[in-house]
Formats: C-alpha cells, sequence, structure tokens
C-alpha cells in the first residue's frame, strides 16, 4: 500500500514538475534579457538619465556597442560613431580638430569625448540637444558626418542576418524601430563611466598625489574649479571664453540655439576628465596642446560684449604654475576607461 | 487502487503538458464586447484658396506669386469637441498624436471615439507639447524617423510647408519648417472651427458621424503677417518668421462639412 501511494506521489510530483517545466521552457524561448543597473560613483550628483524608461540590460548594451562600432549607420559603410570617438581618446577623435565625414567633408566642431553622459543634461558645443536618447540622430543625419536617413539605416539592419536576433534579444521582438536603435546606442553610451582616473583614486584613499600634482590640484581648485567643477570636472554652463570667433567657420555657439544676443560665442565647459588623451582642445579643435590653452588663459583671451567674468581680465598663470597644473591634469586620464574591453569594438 | 493513481498521475502529466502548449490563459479565451473602436472620423482635405490642392501642381499665393506644393504636413493632438450652448465638451488624450501628411493618404482620416453628445465646435492643438520635445525618443506620429524631427536643435518641426516657386530666390524652392515649443518661440497654436450652417455633429450611439476639414496651404502666406516667398523662401528656425508662419496657418483650417449617421 505505501509502495503504491509513493507511485502516486511520485507521479504526481512529476507531473507537476513537467508542469513547471514546460512554462519555464516557454519562458526561456523569449528569455528576459539581464538586468545592468548603471555605475554611480561615489560623489557624483544624482545622474540626469537614469533609465528609467529605458532599462539597462547586458543584452541592449551589447546591441548600442555594436551598433556604436557600426558602420552601416552612415550612408556610405565607412563612418560607425567610433570613427570620430575612438576609446584610446576616451572616445574623443585623436589629432583631429575637426573631424571628417561623408565625402570629404569636414565637420565645423570637435569632435567631443564620451563618457558620464548620463550626467549630462544637454548634448553637443552649444546644448542644442536635450535629451540623450536623441544624440545619435545628429551625427547620423548630418550630411557631412554620416549623412544617413534613419530609416534608410533601420532597413539595412532589419536585411542584416543578425541585427534582427539581437534586437529580439534586447528588446522581445526583431522588429527594428528607431527608438530600440535609439535606446540601444544610450545603452552603450550612457553606461560609459569615468570614475578611476589617479584623481579618484586619491579621493577613495587608495593613492596620493605626488607634490607636484598636490601643487597642481590647489591651483586647479583656486583658478579653474568654478567653472569646472569637480567632480565632474563641469558645471555644464555655457561661457564665452575669450576664443576669438573663426571667419571660416563663423561660430556663435550656444546663439544658434537660443536665439539670445547675450548667449554669442558661449560654448560648453567641457569635462576636464581625460583632458590629456583627447586633445586637441577649444569647440573647433584650435587647441593642440593643454599649454596652449593655458597660454590662452594667461595671455590670450580676447574680450567682447559676452566674455565670461571670470576669464575677462585673464588668469594669472606662471610657467611653473602651467607645469603643476599639467601635472594635475594627468591624474585625470582613467587608464581603467580607456582599455575596457566592454567598451571596445565586439569581436 | 495503483492503476487508478497511475492513471491519475499520468492524467495530471497530459493535463500539464496540454495547458502549457496552448498560447493563451484562460482570461483571452473571453470575448471581447463587440464595440465600435471609433465614432467619429475627420478627414482632412488639401486645399489653396478653393481649390482642391494637388502635390507638384502650380498655383498662385495671395501676392500672386506661382508655388507648388511638394510636402504638406503638420501635428495635431488633444482633440476637442465642444457644445458652446451646454459649455460642455470632449477633448482625446494630450498624448495621441495624429501626423496629418497630404503625401500618404493614410493619415489624413482620423477616426476617433468621442463621447456621444451633440457639438458644436472643434478644437485641436497643432504641434507637439513641449514636454514631449524633450522626453527623448518617441514613437508612433512622433517617431523621429517621421522626418518631422530636428536633430541639431532637437525638437518638433510642428508643421511643414514645402515645394518649388519661380518667385524664390533660394533655388526656386521653398522650405517653411515651423517649429519651437519653448518660451518667446513657442509657435504651438489651437484654432477652434465652427461648423457650416449652424449644424450640429449629433454622435449618437453606435453611429458615425464625419466631418471634413480644408487645410489651405495658400492660408501660410498671409493674414495676419504677409509671408512672400520672394522675401522669405526659407523658414527653418523658431523664431519671429516662424511665429508669424504658425499664426498664419493656424488659420487655414475650415470645415466644409458635418454628416451625421
Amino acid at each position: 500500500m505505501t509502495i503504491r501511494w509513493t507511485i502516486g506521489l511520485i507521479l504526481f510530483l512529476f507531473s507537476g514538475t513537467l508542469l513547471i517545466n514546460a512554462c519555464s521552457k516557454k519562458d526561456g524561448q523569449s528569455a528576459q534579457p539581464k538586468p545592468l543597473s548603471l555605475r554611480k560613483p561615489g560623489g557624483f550628483p544624482a545622474p540626469q538619465y537614469d533609465f528609467a524608461s529605458n532599462p539597462l540590460t547586458e543584452e541592449g548594451f551589447e546591441l548600442g556597442r555594436k551598433l556604436f562600432y557600426e558602420g552601416k549607420l552612415s550612408k556610405d559603410g565607412n563612418f560607425p560613431c567610433a570613427s570620430c570617438h575612438q576609446q584610446s581618446a576616451a572616445f574623443a577623435h585623436i589629432d583631429h580638430d575637426l573631424s571628417h565625414g561623408f565625402n570629404n567633408q569636414f565637420t565645423t566642431r570637435n569632435a567631443p569625448p564620451l563618457f558620464n553622459l548620463a550626467w549630462m543634461k544637454e548634448m553637443h558645443w552649444d546644448g542644442g540637444i536635450k535629451h540623450i536618447e536623441v544624440q545619435p540622430l545628429a551625427p547620423l543625419t548630418a550630411p557631412n558626418e554620416m549623412a544617413e536617413e534613419v530609416n534608410s539605416v533601420l532597413a539595412k539592419l532589419q536585411a542584416d542576418p543578425n541585427y534582427p536576433k539581437l534586437f529580439k534579444a534586447a528588446f522581445g521582438d526583431e522588429t527594428i524601430t528607431s527608438q530600440r536603435l535609439l535606446f540601444a546606442l544610450t545603452q552603450f553610451m550612457g553606461s560609459i563611466v569615468s570614475a578611476d582616473s589617479k584623481y579618484d583614486k586619491v579621493k577613495r584613499g587608495e593613492a596620493s598625489f605626488t607634490v607636484e600634482e598636490q601643487a597642481g590640484y590647489q591651483l586647479f581648485q583656486a583658478k579653474c574649479a568654478s567653472c569646472h567643477a569637480e567632480p565632474l570636472f563641469t558645471d555644464l554652463s555655457y561661457r564665452n571664453t575669450g576664443i576669438p570667433v573663426k571667419p571660416a567657420l563663423m561660430d556663435m555657439g550656444r546663439m544658434r540655439i537660443t536665439g539670445l544676443k547675450q548667449d554669442s560665442l558661449k560654448f560648453k565647459v567641457p569635462s576636464l576628465r581625460n583632458v590629456i588623451p583627447s586633445a586637441p582642445y577649444g569647440h573647433d579643435g584650435r587647441f593642440a596642446t593643454v599649454k596652449n590653452v593655458l597660454d590662452h588663459y594667461s595671455d590670450g583671451v580676447q574680450n567682447g560684449p559676452t566674455t565670461d567674468p571670470l576669464v575677462k581680465n585673464r588668469i594669472a598663470l606662471s610657467n611653473v604654475d602651467k607645469f603643476y597644473l599639467t601635472q594635475f591634469l594627468y591624474t585625470l586620464t582613467d587608464s581603467v576607461l580607456l582599455k575596457d574591453k566592454r567598451l571596445a569594438a565586439p569581436q | 487502487m495503483k492503476p487508478n493513481r497511475i492513471i491519475l498521475g499520468l492524467t495530471l502529466a497530459l493535463l500539464a503538458l496540454s495547458s502549457c502548449k496552448k498560447d493563451y490563459s484562460a482570461e483571452d479565451l473571453v470575448l471581447p464586447p463587440v464595440v465600435q473602436d471609433h465614432n467619429l472620423v475627420i478627414r482632412f482635405l488639401p486645399t489653396v484658396g478653393l481649390d482642391t490642392m494637388e502635390l507638384g501642381k502650380e498655383y498662385k499665393n495671395y501676392f500672386d506669386e506661382p508655388f507648388s506644393v511638394t510636402k504638406f504636413k503638420f501635428y495635431l493632438h488633444s482633440i476637442e469637441m465642444i457644445n458652446t450652448d451646454s459649455s460642455r465638451s470632449f477633448v482625446t488624450s494630450k498624448d495621441k498624436y495624429f501626423l496629418v501628411d497630404f503625401e500618404d493618404t493614410t493619415t489624413t482620416v482620423i477616426k476617433l471615439a468621442i463621447l456621444p453628445y451633440k457639438y458644436n465646435r472643434l478644437r485641436f492643438v497643432i504641434g507637439v507639447d513641449s514636454i514631449r520635445n524633450v522626453s527623448g525618443a518617441q514613437t508612433g506620429a512622433l517617431d523621429p524617423a517621421k522626418g518631422m524631427f530636428w536633430t541639431w536643435n532637437t525638437g518638433y518641426i510642428m508643421a511643414k510647408l514645402e515645394g518649388n516657386s519661380a518667385a524664390s530666390p533660394a533655388g526656386g524652392k521653398f522650405e517653411y519648417h515651423i517649429g519651437g515649443f519653448s518660451g518667446p518661440d513657442k509657435v504651438l497654436r489651437s484654432p477652434t472651427l465652427l461648423f457650416p450652417f449652424n449644424q450640429f455633429l449629433d454622435l449618437k450611439a453606435g453611429k458615425t458621424s464625419e466631418i471634413t476639414v480644408t487645410a489651405n496651404a495658400g492660408a501660410w502666406f498671409y493674414n495676419p503677417h504677409d509671408v512672400t516667398i520672394t522675401t522669405s523662401p526659407v523658414c527653418t528656425t523658431p523664431g519671429l518668421l516662424a511665429r508669424q508662419i504658425a499664426d498664419n496657418y493656424s488659420k487655414m483650417f475650415t470645415v466644409i462639412s458635418v454628416v451625421n449617421q
């Protein structure tokens, strides 16, 4: 009797297991993407973009990474995002004042490095891009950059043997929409966080500055930090730093966006994180070296109606000051970011 | 007893297998009640003055400038039916956007579910609400792939009229991309339209009514502001000219018929 009951019980449990297995197998076929969370380094403010409406996942990030390095996003296939945003330059363009795009055309501004974008309120030198998700549309559709159209990119990706599967893995089905394309790119770019420089390690008590770096840090705090505010090393404001307009470009900066005279020649304060590997500098890349930039602030500022009061009288910097400051700026290089295999071109 | 239990076990196992094979839960098997998904159809017809507009055909504007249209599209939302006698009104969701594009006839007929009642005014907002301009990647009518999104100074083009004109000093083309969603640049407009012959839209349960609205491309050039192709062939940034053109096109709509079933 006991045996019979046992057999019955085993069969009963077996059927229950089948029930669970059968159902979990079904779930397994449309596997949920693996959730990731944005790294929020200690001391950083709350991010501007928290992935609430675009849940960060392993599959979404990997898709975004593949897309970032994908030539199909450009008209002739030659200009992926990564052509002007190279990892070894903290995703700026190595040794290029201006970049070049479709049909041998120059861009009109220096390609900025890409990191800590989730903390940026607006993108571009003039802040014209008001949301990180729509940022990729600018280079993608600019006739002198990737020169493509959104629908054409979507058609190319949909016809690709791999992308429909990758979109399914990230978003649940194989449909490729502009929103999914932008969500995936945002997952990759928004996840690039720079917080492992020597400076960060010093702040975390894992390293200490040399005497020269420490002297540079003190100078930095006294003379630079009101605009290049820690820990992002930018206050995200727009300022005219007394860089005269180049007649060939006639770039009026933020005024083009706001239409306000008081915004003439103002550009976004760039972060100084990874400043050394992301040369050249300035909105049009006119400063080849850090020394050129420091010389500008000590001797080159040209005043106009909108020149920032903080630089109007130039910044008193001796050659020794400039040496110390440069030593400090080297500590802002995040070599972990520059070599992170997860951010490199996928195999 | 033993065979019974085995049978019971096997039955349960089979049940387990079969119950998971199907793709629908019990709730899905309940048939939806038969309801209309809409009871009002609004048709938009492009015109120039009193003529029906054909894309590519030449017309004259108020200033006698010849022009032909290649693109004519605009966003609408918050469509509202109003009864001015009882002051009652019904407004569609402000998050439901329509892009009327005269190149694509599937977009020129809008189907809505409106509370059955008598109405004598139609109102809607032309453009995209400010918050949707800064909310990232959107879908549906607001998909940036629709070509109505500025990528260099992000925000929606609320309305677009493009074409050719011998009067244009800009390579024989004219191009009005009207946008601006904040502060003084705001170009959202919400015209209230009367119905002809003091007619009422009389929505009855289970019946569908139809409203036909003309959109006069010629209205973009005058009243209250004079905009000539000769002096202003291009408007592709927010600002004064964009606001003036928005004032003009907010008067381009006329309800020409209301048909109650």
